[in-house]
């Protein structure tokens, strides 16, 4: 039997504001264990939530770049449950009143994924684990950090699919300086609800859903997984069991969790604590405004602006700190295509696997090895070694062009020495020149160039050869 | 000396220092604490070092309406550094590392905390006999509740232990005891008080209030702890003076008396007590005006939903993990919250916590919380109604006086019922003041109510004051 996948997402994004979204506590990740609390995050007797209006802000740029229709008014639910992460006892959430509705992302395949909604919410703390003195340990620094959490509906059709949704969402949110999208600090991570249902059929299967998945090797390999067991419980005519899942990375295998784990009632109620949100028309156009380029803008301008082909345009976006240094330097030295090219090449290469994010020298001196290649001032395959020497050693580009002999200085008697020696020499290739063997021609530019190296640029050579050519 | 603006007269023309003050009302505690039980927690040294401060700040001609007052706090609002167990066993050692707002505004003002008084336990109670700690009595007859939950800050102030205090009132815990104890209490508009610090029960429904002897002095300690509190998102930017119509006369003005309080299970007593109130007004020239209710019959039911509700989560914190009480060598997380929760709760606060959670249940919710909710949306319309046509109403505070020791607690029911004349008031989020107007042939006092819309806090204290001035009060043989 033949199946389809049916996949919906529900992706949870750390947004990047300064302080948490119910108390003024840092929210930055990490510091030493409970250091970043106060009697609010830590739930102390009497203690009340306020509204930090920087993370309504944020979660109301992530729904406009979505396409989100923006609700005008928006309120907190409380969503109850025990655990010793989360001091409360309960989690401030959206239950009906979401801040954004109905969004879609466009995706590679040609699918659209409509988004269902993006709510604001506060995140629970970490336990830390001490096996050898069988103790547990409550750190509440990331207690009430704000959340976004973006639910799709059930249109995605793939693994892949399910990989470019979270990866597109994950580099907008990036665009939008809303979340740095760190999968591997957990400040984006996924839950994926999956089911099979027979080729072609209208009627949605049982679904299980697969909890906080947190790099996308193992989003793709537990949806694979997912697929082959439904599949082989419903071709042996089985039933699906809803329920919660978990995927194990070393084994490459999910299994389900406690059926405790399943049975929660939230018993949501609506927050008594922090008072409904309203928007008017201008508070919403005013954060329109607020909005940077997103990478399929970026990808248009530099298309249509800058004239990139189409694939190198995407590429430079794929990265927002990428496609901010390559804005960088073009705004210093607007030569679009010439800077993307050493860029594609040179840079991209170099930081596509590390997670540091930057580039270790700036646009600046970026743009001034373009224009020392530009001019001749160094040749096109020593600005490139220059380029190396910045991300190895650091230094100014100019010093590490004279330190290592790399300028070009253009000896016009050298030129003209060498190639009227040369010709006179091989009166027998410049015949067959003229008789049509446009071949040798090469060969009196590789012979030049070798000679004149660090006395002319390939252009100089070359505009003299033809011109003696021509005699 | 029973009222603040006396004592702030003798403090200020240096006839009585803050110390000797204090020093009076510490002597009067440590007499009659353990038979009235007013105190959870007296704070003996911290008092004599404020009051030590307020004198100073009163030599330099710095003090304002409140220095130097002696004033006793109920033991849900958190005092940095000072214990503060809400009436329960599982707060016992509970010390807050913070100062609830109205706090931080007293002690500016350079109040003198006399110490923390008990209360019914989480403020889940009628009589504050659901305490852990040393039982509240009434001052006016020992063996009768002083009513609650406010009960330790009502009697501190009819038993001469402070000269004021502060209360929480969820449905009625400042305005019952207030009644009970003979007393003036107030709750003040939903959103006119911070929330910031006092213990939460119901969070919709819960506000810091004074307690004194006067309506005046009430309004003293309202105008000082009022005010948006950027740490309570539900307080609200309006500032009040709720003096300001005091000894403006009532003429022309009109007085809903809403039928359906004055109707079955209200005492014959009270319910008289209350009408000669209503001619005394009518005697200043105020109009009375028949207004009804219809819906107060279902108000209990959907307070004890809504309040009960609220509490089941408010409370889950409670667990055992970051502080309070914590049950012995638990053998794994689930125990330890269970055991901790099963021993550090008692009955009434399980009580309300499983009737809150049932109504929150998925199946349960659209037929209990919605429909509290739809019945608070209909108080709204009924109120407003009401305050279209009448500038206050006048209501009985309880239907009954005091009653015994031992009567009711088994009957929880019964003891919810009695809420009845004080619950729409937190309800629908509007001021209402409790005011003394008789005695019964017992001698236990009896209270009436003058409520006012939300935001007209300072009208239903010029009511209550014309009454004052006129109505002879009687204080408690200690």
């Amino acid at each position: 039997m033949k199946f389809d996948t049916v996949i919906g997402l529900e992706i949870h994004a750390e947004l990047s504001t300064n302080a948490k979204v119910f108390c003024s506590c840092s929210a930055e990740f990490g510091g030493a264990p409970n250091t970043h609390i106060c009697p609010v995050c830590t739930a102390q007797p009497g203690a009340l939530p306020i509204i930090n209006q920087s993370a309504v802000e944020f979660a109301i740029r992530a729904g406009l770049a979505f396409g989100c229709e923006i609700n005008r008014y928006s309120r907190f639910d409380r969503k109850n449950y025990f655990y010793p992460d989360n001091p409360k006892a309960y989690q401030i959430s959206q239950l009906d009143l979401p801040l954004c509705i109905n969004g879609k992302i466009e995706l590679s395949t040609g699918n659209v994924v409509r988004i269902n909604r993006i709510h604001l919410e506060e995140d629970a703390g970490k336990l830390v684990h001490d096996d050898y003195h069988n103790q547990s340990w409550a750190d509440f620094n990331r207690c009430s950090v704000p959340l976004i959490e973006i639910v799709t509906e059930p249109d995605i059709k793939s693994a892949e699919e399910a990989a470019e949704v979270v990866s597109k969402i994950g580099l907008y949110l990036k665009y939008l300086g809303v979340c740095d999208a760190k999968m591997q600090e957990g400040s984006i991570r996924a839950d994926v609800n999956i089911s099979l249902k027979p080729a072609g059929s209208d009627k949605l299967g049982d679904r299980a859903e697969l909890k906080n998945m947190n790099s996308m090797r193992s989003i793709i390999r537990a949806i694979e997984y997912e697929v082959e067991r439904q599949a082989e419980i419903l071709e042996d005519g089985g039933v699906v069991k809803q329920e919660t899942r978990r995927f194990d990375d070393a084994m490459g295998t999910t299994s389900p969790m406690r059926t405790k784990e399943n049975a929660n009632d939230y018993r949501y109620f609506p927050e008594p604590d922090v008072l409904a949100i309203t928007f008017t028309e201008e508070d919403i156009e005013n954060a329109k405004a607020r909005i940077p380029l997103l990478p399929h803008e970026r990808v248009a301008k530099y298309v249509n602006e800058y004239k990139l082909t189409d694939e190198d345009a995407r590429v430079i976006t794929l990265e927002k700190y990428l496609s901010d240094f390559y804005d960088e330097t073009v705004a210093i030295y607007p030569e679009y295509k010439n800077v993307a090219n050493l860029f594609l090449t040179e840079i991209m290469r170099r930081v596509k696997d590390t997670e540091a994010e930057e580039i270790p020298f700036s646009a600046q001196d970026f743009a001034k090895v373009v224009e020392m290649a530009d001019k001749n001032t160094v040749n096109r395959n020593d600005a490139k070694t220059i380029i190396r020497i910045m991300f190895e050693e650091g230094g100014d580009p100019m010093e590490i062009a004279k330190a290592n002999g790399f300028i070009v200085t253009v000896d016009t008697s050298a030129i003209s020495d060498f190639i009227d020696n040369l010709l006179k020499e091989r009166a027998d290739l410049v015949e067959d020149y003229h008789n049509g063997k446009q071949n040798v021609f090469g060969f009196f530019m590789g012979q030049a160039t070798r000679a004149l190296t660090g006395k002319a640029t390939p252009m100089a050579i070359k505009q003299y050869l033809e011109d003696a050519l021509k005699k | 000396m029973r009222t603040i603006k006396e004592a702030r007269q003798m403090l200020d023309e240096k006839k009585i220092s803050s110390v000797e003050l204090t020093e009076e009302y510490l002597k009067k505690i440590k007499a009659n604490n353990e038979k009235l039980g007013a105190y959870i927690t007296v704070c003996e040294e911290d008092a004599i070092a404020q009051a030590k401060k307020a004198d100073e700040k009163i030599a330099k001609g710095e003090a304002s309406s409140l220095t130097g007052i002696p004033m006793a706090i109920k033991d849900n609002i958190c005092t940095m550094g000072i214990k503060t167990t809400c009436g329960s066993k599982m707060l016992e050692s509970y010390i807050p590392p913070y100062n609830a707002t109205v706090m931080e505004k007293l002690n500016a003002e350079g109040i003198v905390t006399l110490g923390k008084t008990s209360m019914d336990e989480f403020a889940m109670g009628g009589s504050s006999q659901t305490c852990y700690y040393n039982k509240p009595k009434n001052p006016f007859n020992p063996t009768c509740v002083p009513g609650g939950s406010s009960g330790g800050s009502a009697v501190a102030v009819s038993g001469d232990m402070a000269l004021c205090s502060l209360g929480s009132d969820t449905g009625g815990s400042i305005r019952q005891p207030a009644a009970f104890c003979g007393i003036t209490g107030m709750k003040p508009t939903y959103g006119s008080v911070s929330r910031f610090g006092l213990v939460a029960f119901g969070s919709s429904l819960d506000q810091i209030g004074p307690f004194a002897n006067s309506a005046q002095d009430c309004g003293t300690i309202l105008n000082v702890i009022s005010g948006r509190d950027k740490n309570d998102h539900t307080s609200r930017d309006i500032k009040l003076d709720f003096n300001a119509l005091v000894g403006e006369d009532i003429k022309g003005k009109k007085i809903g008396i809403p039928k359906e309080f004055f109707g079955e299970g209200i005492d014959e007593e009270v319910k008289a007590s209350v009408m000669a109130v209503a001619d005394f007004y009518k005697s200043k020239g105020a109009e009375l005006v028949e207004v009804s209710m219809p819906t107060l019959k279902y108000a209990v039911s959907a307070y004890y939903l809504l309040a009960c509700a609220e509490a089941s989560s408010n409370l889950s914190r409670y667990d055992g993990v970051k502080y309070g009480y914590r049950t012995d060598s638990p053998l794994s997380y689930d125990e330890l919250v269970k055991k901790s929760r099963s021993e550090g709760f008692g009955d009434e606060v399980k009580r309300r916590i499983l009737l809150g959670t049932y109504a929150l249940s998925s199946g349960y919710y659209d037929a209990y919380y919605k429909k509290a909710m739809a019945v608070r949306q209909q108080f709204r319309r009924e109120q407003a109604e009401i305050f279209e046509k009448c500038d206050v109403m006048l209501t009985p505070t309880a239907p009954t006086v005091a009653y015994g020791l031992n009567q009711n607690i088994d009957d929880p029911v019964k003891m919810y019922l009695a809420d009845i004349c004080t619950v729409t008031a937190n309800i629908v989020g509007i001021p209402s003041i409790s005011v003394p107007c008789g005695y019964d042939k017992n001698g236990m006092p009896i209270g009436f109510s003058i409520s006012a819309k939300q935001f007209d806090d300072a009208k239903a204290i010029q009511f209550a004051d014309i009454y004052e001035r006129e109505f002879e009060r009687k204080y408690a043989n200690i």
